[in-house]
């Protein structure tokens, strides 16, 4: 692998793995204070499997340059971390959770079918795994969209109210990082482009039979994983707080 | 006034050739829901191939003690017509996760024929449970390959639930009574 | 259906007491529908709603520390453990509601605070040793109610513990791997492994209730097969097995009178302060007042959640009546 592509793909992996860790970590806060106890299952089954996608992309950046998966997550801070905006807004309530988390999964879900047939090996063979499981986490989401979307006028109320919010933010999944046309042009990862028309099609559609309206003016977009929210540092400042309490500390 | 849904019993396969069993429920709006919240609840942990829900007051049963005072009625809820019956079964006080497991169906106009049905057909094993369940009632998970591997297979790989992934070092016990070391069998 | 909860007026009471407590002695499991006396269905609605709360609130103290959590992997366990004690809560809910008592009516009494709770879970959670700690000495303490509990005469909580302990068993020896490690790791860790310990040894071995002659539902609860063990045989069983490992792992108990007893072979304890257990059961521990609000504040800003999917449910089952 030329040493430029090398590079393109570290950032790749570390911004993917980066965005799986800090919705997890949002999602995390919801055990033990879900809507109903079925529900706070269900979440957490969704925070345990991107957990486990974060550990799989970190692991193929190590298998790249050495580098530590817990390091990683634990030992960088804001200036470092590649994920994007969407994941870091605060929880909020259970729409703006479920919304997030559909938005994000229909993304991820065709992101991998077009990445199933990537040319580096690892990274065919880590979507496989994780496809089985965004298959899930899609159903049950858009189910959440349909049925809070049709249920009450405040169920409704509260999920227009997060699209309004989310819809400027989740564009950002569709902006290449540097370099990521290297890795398209290779066969690497899929080329977002088509990604953005289909998930277009396929969020406005569902959305808009769950009864809700597509922003006009869907507002800020971010465009770099470089700068984040002002949420980030205080997610991290928290996540990294015992790792980093003992300096002497190999392991936890 | 709250509410927590309604209730929903669960039955789950372990694999192909076994019966789907009963093994508790759980509290979900409507049918897809109630799926898709069973394979949240019952499938953290391997195994299972195929799910299905029943709303807990669709369900007919009987207990040996109940059968044997010959209380036959049931609620009224269901209306009677003719029309195939799932029929699970107890049979063992042994020490187990789960209740009734699928034996068969039956058709019939009511809960209690298919009830007489199922004893005069089931017959292998002594009853100590019968649950009979209109199948019009029952929704099952998708049977698809896909599905299947969606729902129950990244189960098997979350190891971190099994205790055999801590080798967690420690001395038996009778260590430390004094004068004998024994190693640990862990 | 007939409801067949006996109470001593009956004029078969005494016939059918008989009956039900033979099958007991053979080993039955007594199912729903099955006759049963009334006290017993209390008794198990008692245990069984105040076994689920616990559950429910145990989730507390432990998921405080899951968003600083200091690796990925304990991460990922730690979200696994707290997600089991919902599945467990639920479980035993789900065990309750075959008694005919709903899960609204059970949750209404915790969130009142009507309903008591384990009252481990009103101590605070201060490093994240305790999560190592919970679980070596807490669920340790757990499992040892719970084995003999799946051996109960009642079907539905009987099959719910034996799921439990199935499950249960990974949330104990992840604790005990992580204080084991810190036992032998670097001072600062070894330090927080050890004052863990000293906080939460005394509360684990009043987990298992008062002495036997201060607890009065023990020999009613054996008899009819609820319980096969008492507070205080529980309570030696799990000293005998925790207390020489935690003393071989070089860590230290916070009783000065604990010491092996040749005659027995059991580690004898000093006296444990009941009054502080009566304290924190009667609501005055650390963490009461901010563990039940904490659930309230779930349980309020859950209701347009629970209610938003119960409309969209009678939408649909109209649109299907009238197609």
């Amino acid at each position: 692998m030329r040493s430029e592509v090398r590079e393109a793909l570290i950032a790749k992996l570390t911004a993917l793995a980066d965005d799986e860790v800090i919705l997890a970590h949002r999602g995390s806060e919801w055990t033990g204070h879900g809507p109903i106890l079925e529900e706070d299952i269900a979440l957490a089954n969704i925070v345990q499997d991107e957990l486990g996608h974060a550990t799989l992309w970190y692991g193929l950046r190590q298998q790249l340059d050495g580098s530590d998966p817990d390091q990683l997550a634990f030992f960088r801070d804001a200036y470092g971390y590649r994920c994007c905006e969407l994941v870091e807004l605060p929880k909020g309530d259970w729409a703006f959770t479920m919304l997030r988390q559909y938005l994000y999964d229909l993304y991820e879900a065709l992101w991998l079918e077009a990445a199933q047939h990537s040319t580096y090996k690892p990274l065919a063979e880590a979507v496989q795994k994780i496809m089985r499981e965004e298959r899930f986490h899609l159903q049950h989401t858009q189910a959440w969209v349909e049925r809070l979307g049709q249920g009450t006028d405040e169920s409704n109320r509260r999920l227009q109210q997060a699209l309004d919010m989310q819809w400027g933010y989740a564009q950002q999944l569709f902006v290449p990082i540097p370099g990521e046309e290297l890795l398209v042009a290779e066969g690497i990862v899929p080329d977002l482009l088509p990604l953005r028309e289909r998930w277009l099609e396929h969020s406005t559609r569902h959305l808009q039979n769950a009864g809700l309206k597509l922003p006009i003016n869907p507002g800020y977009q971010p465009t770099s994983r470089a700068y984040h929210t002002e949420h980030l540092w205080s997610i991290l400042a928290e996540m990294q707080s015992t790792a980093r309490w003992d300096a002497e500390a190999k392991v936890w | 006034m709250d509410t927590q849904w309604p209730r929903w019993e669960v039955f789950k396969q372990d694999s192909p050739n076994k019966p789907h069993q009963a093994v508790g429920s759980v509290h979900a709006a409507d049918p897809e829901h109630a799926l898709l919240t069973a394979r949240n609840i019952f499938a953290r942990r391997p195994q299972a191939v195929s799910m299905w829900v029943v709303r807990a007051e669709d369900i007919y049963s009987w207990t040996q003690e109940e059968v044997a005072e010959g209380q036959m009625t049931k609620g009224e809820s269901y209306q009677a017509q003719v029309g195939q019956y799932l029929v699970f079964r107890k049979t063992s006080h042994k020490r187990s996760m789960t209740f009734v497991d699928y034996v068969g169906e039956v058709e019939a106009a009511t809960p209690e024929e298919a009830l007489k049905k199922a004893q005069a057909t089931f017959t292998d094993a002594l009853a100590l449970a019968w649950w009979i369940v209109p199948a019009d009632r029952v929704y099952k998970s998708d049977p698809s390959p896909e599905t299947i591997q969606s729902w129950f297979a990244p189960a098997k790989d979350k190891t971190y639930k099994q205790q055999q992934y801590y080798a967690t070092v420690g001395s038996h016990i009778s260590k430390h009574k004094v004068g004998r070391g024994v190693e640990d069998e862990e | 259906m007939p409801v067949k909860y006996g109470v001593p007026s009956d004029p078969d009471y005494n016939e059918r007491l008989a009956e039900f407590e033979a099958r007991i002695k053979r080993g039955e499991k007594i199912e729903p529908g099955d006759w049963m006396p009334e006290e017993y269905r209390r008794q198990l609605i008692r245990m069984i709603s105040q076994h689920a709360h616990s559950e429910v609130v145990g989730m507390l103290p432990e998921g405080a520390w899951i968003t600083r959590a200091p690796t990925l992997k304990r991460k990922m366990i730690l979200v696994a453990k707290v997600q089991d004690e919902a599945g467990h809560g639920q479980y035993l809910y789900h065990a309750a509601e075959t008694l005919g008592v709903s899960r609204e009516a059970m949750l209404e009494a915790l969130l009142a605070g009507k309903a008591k709770y384990s009252s481990i879970f009103n101590y605070p959670t201060l490093t994240w040793a305790d999560i190592g700690t919970i679980g070596w000495l807490v669920d340790g303490a757990a499992i040892k109610n719970q084995t003999m509990l799946a051996a109960c005469s009642y079907g539905p909580y009987s099959r719910a513990m034996v799921r439990i302990c199935a499950e249960e068993t990974f949330h104990h020896k992840q604790g005990k791997e992580m204080v084991l490690l810190y036992a032998k790791g670097t001072p600062k860790q070894r330090q927080m492994a050890q004052d863990a310990i000293n906080r939460w040894w005394w509360p684990a071995l009043m987990m298992m209730g008062p002495h036997d002659q201060d607890s009065p539902n023990t020999e009613v609860l054996v008899r009819w097969g609820i319980k096969t063990k008492t507070n205080d045989q529980v309570r030696q069983e799990f000293i005998n097995e925790h207390a020489p490992e935690i003393l071989e792992a070089g860590l230290t108990l916070p009783d000065p009178d604990l010491r092996y007893d040749e005659k027995t072979g059991n580690w004898l304890h000093g006296p444990i302060n009941w009054d502080e257990f009566w304290q924190v059961v009667n609501g005055n521990g650390p963490m009461n007042k901010e563990r039940l609000e904490a659930r309230r504040r779930a349980h309020a800003e859950g209701a347009w959640v629970r209610e938003a999917l119960e409309a969209y449910a009678a939408k649909r089952q109209r649109t299907a009546v009238a197609v």
